[in-house]
């Protein structure tokens, strides 16, 4: 190597050094951009903290556990609420482009840090389930309702300990032998520009085979 | 008007005005639960955006986020009996978020200027740091430019003056 290469080297070498010595000043002036992706998650655990046994044949009395878990990765802490619902198939159909027109019987609200994960316990029952009209009187016999044509209703729903009035009917689901409902939960964020929750499009939800009592 | 008749259409009279005096309790006990559950929100929004700006001052707001879960869970559950119809415990649940809440807002604005403080701090040594650095990378690099080339010349040098003398 002659002087002037060696000089080059000097100067990269320099120029090197400078440059780690000027990162804590350029880290504050240069907005270093962050590509990640902004995203919440919601899912659902099942009564040991894992992700099966979920409940999924009920019957009128008996209380069911499972989990409902938030994840934050937003770039900051965000304010979250959880919609409860219960309905029938037509009426809850798991869409996460929209909010289900229900009204919610529970909620949860959680401020969860970024980067970070919630968990709520639900404890969740239902009472008074019973098949509408499962006798028919032709030429005064009577005679009891086939189970395809029986409708079975639900008239209260517990969640946490706390009883809610629904009126919830379904009809019996052939092709799965059930009657089948639906207990959903949706993800709503505050956004603080509105001051006020956004449905954060985000459904979860178990599907249930309901049995009267 | 016999004294039957006047005890008849008395009652008939205080029969109508009863309900009048329940369904005003009634509205009013609405009315309150649905003022305190208003109040609770927005003091709680409120409070998160006061934290939220600490949180992005660089504060550390785990112990706030706590204080705020714990407002936002009396307030889910204030919801949840206003939507049942029960306006006291509504009421009960909204205040108690509130009070909860309540100072949180204040800590935050403590917890965003002590950041903000440690920030400017951190900014000015981070400057100052950086230029000392670059300058003394820069004197250092001169510095030994200066003394690697006066050495390599001197060896170059040597080397052909020994060359030299050697051919002569």
């Amino acid at each position: 190597m002659n002087l002037d290469e060696y000089r080059t080297l000097f100067l990269v070498v320099t120029l090197g050094l400078a440059l780690v010595a000027a990162y804590p000043a350029l880290a504050i002036v240069v907005p270093f951009t962050d590509d990640s992706e902004e995203f919440s998650e919601v899912w659902l655990l099942g009564p040991g903290h894992t992700a099966e046994d979920y409940p999924v044949n009920v019957s009128d009395g008996e209380m069911h556990n499972i989990f409902v878990c938030l994840g934050n990765h937003m770039g900051s802490s965000e304010y979250y609420m959880v919609y409860v619902k219960f309905g029938n198939i037509t009426q809850l159909f798991l869409d996460s482009s929209k909010p289900s027109s229900l009204p919610p019987l529970y909620e949860f609200r959680v401020f969860v840090a970024d980067e970070a994960f919630s968990e709520s316990p639900v404890t969740f029952g239902f009472q008074n389930v019973y098949i509408e009209d499962n006798v028919l009187i032709v030429d005064n016999v009577t005679m009891n309702v086939p189970i395809e044509d029986a409708v079975l209703s639900v008239d209260d729903v517990i969640i946490n300990g706390m009883v809610f009035p629904v009126d919830a009917s379904t009809s019996w689901d052939s092709k799965k032998s059930g009657f089948y409902f639906r207990l959903s939960f949706e993800l709503w964020r505050y956004d603080t520009m509105l001051k006020s929750f956004r449905f954060h499009d985000r459904v979860v939800g178990l599907q249930l085979n309901m049995t009267g009592s | 008007m016999g004294a039957y008749s006047k005890l008849f259409v008395l009652s008939a009279l205080l029969l109508l005005l009863l309900p009048v005096p329940i369904l005003l309790v009634n509205a009013s006990g609405e009315d309150v639960a649905s003022l305190a559950l208003t109040e609770a929100e927005e003091t709680l929004a409120s409070t998160h955006e006061a934290v939220l700006e600490a949180e992005q001052a660089g504060a550390n707001v785990s112990g706030l986020l706590d204080k705020l879960n714990l407002g936002a869970e009396y307030l889910a559950e204030a919801y949840v009996w206003y939507r049942l119809g029960v306006s006291e415990n509504a009421s009960r649940f909204a205040g108690l978020c509130y009070e909860v809440v309540g100072g949180v807002s204040s800590e935050a604005v403590e917890l965003r200027d002590e950041a903000k403080r440690l920030g400017d701090a951190d900014f000015v040594v981070n400057m100052i740091g950086s230029v000392v650095g670059v300058i003394v990378v820069l004197v250092f690099c001169s510095v030994a430019w200066l003394v690697f080339r006066r050495r390599y010349r001197r060896r170059v040098l040597g080397l052909r003056s020994e060359v030299v003398s050697g051919e002569s």
